[in-house]
């Protein structure tokens, strides 16, 4: 018999018992669904976390004190001598503190980041409206300020404010430039600050000459490790460190936080789909369930057709095909309630929808798995009735 | 009475003549029930020749059943020799008689053995189904044999849509639609009315003068009296 024919006789008895096969294929449909969404989920919020890191700034090293700033040795000296250091792209120093901002009568308070020219580099930054700072204004520790996306908005300043004056813990700033927004990362807004010379910041905020943090950015992503080895060395020698003492500063690699967040959410991936396919496998046993009752329901049918010369082996056929087409239909309906349901997650979590074939390529070949697995015991069954047992059955 | 069996049921043993659809040669079937061993059959000999129409007679447990299952190839027997067109049915496997079965034997059972829920025209198609048959080939030659048997209004019906003698009128059409060399025919007005059973019947020896081999396998003498020869069974043993 060819396969045509099988599937016209399984789709004509899926017919005639509606119900149960709807309500057969439901546990199919339920697990497939089930996989395809969560593994879209895990997938949505894997890119979605690489993307909001790697928003930080690529190929980033970030200097900080180990412990509190009591014995923090970081200066503006310690970030001259890293720019000095081969393959290394920009180096640009922070300190930050935390201060009002009027604009006219709007007012509004955020952090306040004295930096260096090499900031929008290092930390993956762009200008939106007017200019960024200049080694003339750092030079000159001039009161200029640039504004975060999230701060202008606060304080209702737009394209056409640049050059407006604005006071910053009470001091009077102009406004030279508006940087593009980056997005929420969540924990903390990079949107919301005000950028001025690091010079300013330490003149009228905050004393003394040590820095916050250095971010460095490295030329070439595969010097990564070199740049942290060297600036490691360089500053253990500045900080005059004897070599078994314990550093005073930590080299902070971007790329491994990465690699580490990307790792946890694959693992994570992978569990949301082995549970999902728990369900699947339950939906498995349902129709080897039915299959089982159906063989000994139409008993009386298998008798009739081997009476009238069906063989062991399209009897066989006949109920391997019933049982593939129920989980191939229930997979089908699966992966397109899988995909809306992961389409409306994505839609709602912000990180849109991504379509991967290879999900629904899995899940079709797992449901297909589904059905042989659970449908040969029954298959075969029916195929070993003897014909004449089968014919007087009741 | 007529047709009342003048030559002997067994045949000569040992001259089983090449062109007899049904040839039994010494033929036992044994049934064992744990430590006791039933002889449903006990060397039976007989032979049918083509075209011929033959009742097998017998009261309930005298083995008409085991004799149907055999010459059905549903059954093999425990010894002797059985051929069906020529062909000894021991040297075959399960697929082999399946394959026999569709070629040359065509079933009509007491109990209309229909599938449920499905049309006269499927039914009817279905042996054809399994010979590999086309759709249109199939539609066509059951269609053909649901109007020789005067169901050509009713091809879309389903058993449970049609009266016992028109059930029984589509399990003749499904019998002859293979053109087999034997149709074998099980009590087959054992579930009718007299004036269906009549009917039916009337059918069988109607096929049986334009050419079909007919074997049927009843209780009652009086079904028995439309064949031209009868074989009577008692204890598994053919008295006359």
């Amino acid at each position: 018999m060819s396969l045509l024919e099988l599937l016209r006789l399984a789709m004509s008895r899926l017919r005639t018992s509606r119900m149960r096969a709807a309500l057969t294929m439901l546990g199919v449909i339920i697990g497939v669904a089930s996989v395809v969404a969560l593994v879209s989920v895990g997938q949505g919020t894997t890119s979605s976390i690489t993307t909001r890191l790697s928003a930080l700034g690529t190929n980033l090293l970030t200097i900080s004190p180990t412990n509190n700033t009591t014995t923090n040795k970081l200066s503006l000296d310690d970030a001259t001598a890293i720019a000095a250091l081969p393959s290394i792209g920009g180096v640009a120093p922070e300190i930050s503190t935390s201060l009002t901002v009027l604009a006219g009568t709007t007012s509004t308070s955020t952090t306040v980041v004295g930096t260096t020219p090499a900031y929008p580099t290092v930390r993956a930054y762009d200008v939106w409206q007017g200019s960024f700072l200049t080694d003339a204004s750092l030079a000159g520790n001039l009161r200029v300020a640039v504004l975060g996306a999230t701060t202008a908005a606060n304080l209702g300043l737009g394209a056409s404010d640049i050059g407006t004056r604005i006071s910053v813990g009470g001091l009077p700033f102009q406004v030279i430039g508006i940087l593009q927004p980056k997005g929420g990362s969540g924990f903390q807004n990079p949107d919301d600050m005000v950028i001025v010379p690091i010079g300013v910041v330490q003149k009228y905020f905050v004393s003394g000459d040590t820095v916050r943090t250095i971010g460095v950015s490295v030329s070439d992503p595969a010097e990564m490790s070199n740049a942290t080895t060297a600036i490691t060395a360089l500053l253990r020698d500045r900080h005059d460190l004897a070599s078994t003492a314990t550093a005073d500063f930590n080299v902070f690699d971007q790329t491994q936080l990465l690699a580490a967040a990307s790792s946890i959410t694959e693992t994570l991936t992978l569990l949301l789909g082995g549970i999902a396919s728990i369900s699947l496998i339950v939906g498995g046993i349902g129709i080897m369930n039915i299959m089982l009752v159906s063989v000994r329901e139409r008993t009386r049918e298998i008798g009739i057709r081997k009476a009238v010369g069906a063989r062991g082996r399209d009897i066989l056929a006949q109920f391997l095909v019933e049982a593939l087409t129920l989980s191939l239909l229930g997979g089908l309906i699966g992966i397109v309630v899988g995909l809306v349901v992961s389409a409306l997650i994505g839609q709602l979590a912000g990180w849109g929808f991504t379509f991967s074939p290879a999900t629904v390529a899995v899940a079709v070949a797992f449901s297909l798995a589904v059905g042989v697995v659970f449908g040969v015991w029954p298959a075969r069954q029916a195929a070993r009735l003897d014909p004449i047992t089968a014919l007087r059955y009741e | 009475m007529t047709g009342v069996a003048s030559d002997p049921a067994g045949e000569p043993a040992g001259d089983p003549a090449a062109d007899a659809i049904i040839s039994l040669d010494h033929v036992r079937r044994v049934y064992d029930m744990g430590h006791v061993e039933v002889p449903a059959l006990d060397d039976v000999s007989l032979r049918v020749d083509p075209g011929e129409f033959v009742a097998i007679v017998g009261p309930s447990g005298s083995g008409k059943t085991t004799m149907m299952n055999i010459i059905g190839c549903l059954d093999r027997p425990t010894g002797g020799v059985y051929r069906l067109a020529g062909t000894p049915v021991a040297d075959l496997d399960d697929d082999g008689l399946a394959r026999l079965r569709s070629r040359t034997i065509g079933f009509v059972f007491q109990s209309y053995n229909l599938l449920p829920r499905t049309s006269a025209l499927d039914n009817v198609a279905t042996p054809l189904l399994y010979q590999g048959v086309s759709r249109s080939d199939r539609t066509a030659r059951a269609t053909a044999a649901l109007e020789r048997l005067g169901l050509g209004d009713r091809i879309h019906h389903e058993p449970t849509e049609l009266s016992g003698g028109q059930q029984q009128r589509v399990a003749v059409a499904r019998a002859l639609v293979t053109e087999p060399a034997l149709i074998l025919a099980d009590e087959p007005t054992g579930n009718l009315d007299s004036h269906s059973g009549a009917d039916v019947m009337a059918v069988l020896r109607e096929l049986n003068a334009s050419g079909s081999t007919i074997v049927l396998i009843t209780h009652d003498p009086e079904v028995a009296s439309s064949a031209a020869r009868q074989i009577h069974l008692r204890d598994g043993r053919v008295v006359s």
